[in-house]
C-alpha cells in the first residue's frame, strides 16, 4: 500500500484491453507528512480522486484483476480511497 | 504503471515461443523533471530498462510499462518477463503543488 498525491492525469488511446474507459492519474508518493517520497507512477482511479489530494493505493495486481474483471490485466495500481489524515 | 519514453529497439534474431508478435523495446523512465518538461529530451539519470511491446510503439513515444510479476499476467503460458508496454501515452499532465528541484 502506497500513500500519494494526485498530480495530474494521462489520456491513452491504445493500451491493453483492460485499461478501456479506466481513469488513469499520474500521482507522487509521499511520506506521512506529505513530502514526495519517490518517483511518479500511474495509477487507475475509480473513484475520481481530484488534483492534489491525497490518496490511497494498493499494488495489489490481484486486486486490480477483480476490479477491472480482467484476469489477463497486467496492472497492479489502484487508487482505494481518499486521505483524510495521515501522521 | 510508470511513464517511459521509447528511446530504441532491441532485435532478436531467436526468440521463446511464448513472446511472438511481440517487439523489445528501450524504455527511459521518466521522472518527475521529464514529466514537468523540466528535461525536454526525456533522458533521465535512471538506468534504461527494455519492455515487451505488442502495441506498436516507436522510438520517441511515451507510454505506460508494468514491470514485475504482473509484467506475464496478459500471457496463456508463463512468460519470463520483468517489464512490458500497457499503453501509448496521447496526452498527460503531471503538476505538482510547488516546482519541483
Amino acid at each position: 500500500m502506497i500513500l500519494a498525491r494526485v498530480d495530474g492525469h494521462a489520456v491513452v488511446s491504445i493500451g491493453h484491453p483492460s485499461l478501456k474507459a479506466q481513469k488513469i492519474v499520474l500521482c507522487t508518493p509521499i511520506d506521512e507528512h506529505g513530502a514526495d517520497a519517490g518517483s511518479p507512477f500511474a495509477a487507475l482511479d475509480p473513484i475520481g480522486a481530484g488534483q492534489h489530494t491525497r490518496v490511497f493505493i494498493t499494488t495489489d495486481g490481484s486486486w486490480t484483476q477483480n476490479s477491472v474483471h480482467d484476469d489477463t490485466s497486467p496492472i497492479r495500481n489502484q487508487v482505494m480511497g481518499l486521505v483524510d489524515d495521515a501522521e | 504503471m510508470k511513464v517511459g519514453k521509447v528511446i530504441g529497439n532491441v532485435t532478436l534474431s531467436h526468440a521463446d515461443s511464448g513472446l511472438r508478435g511481440g517487439r523489445y523495446l528501450v524504455v527511459m523512465p521518466q521522472g518527475a523533471k521529464e514529466l514537468t518538461g523540466q528535461n525536454p529530451s526525456g533522458l533521465s539519470d535512471a538506468w534504461a530498462l527494455v519492455a515487451y511491446d505488442n502495441l506498436g510503439a516507436g522510438v520517441g513515444d511515451d507510454i505506460l510499462y508494468v514491470e514485475g510479476a504482473e509484467a506475464m499476467q496478459p500471457f496463456e503460458h508463463r512468460t519470463p518477463l520483468d517489464a512490458i508496454s500497457v499503453a501509448l501515452l496521447d496526452t498527460y499532465r503531471y503538476e505538482p503543488p510547488q516546482s519541483v528541484t
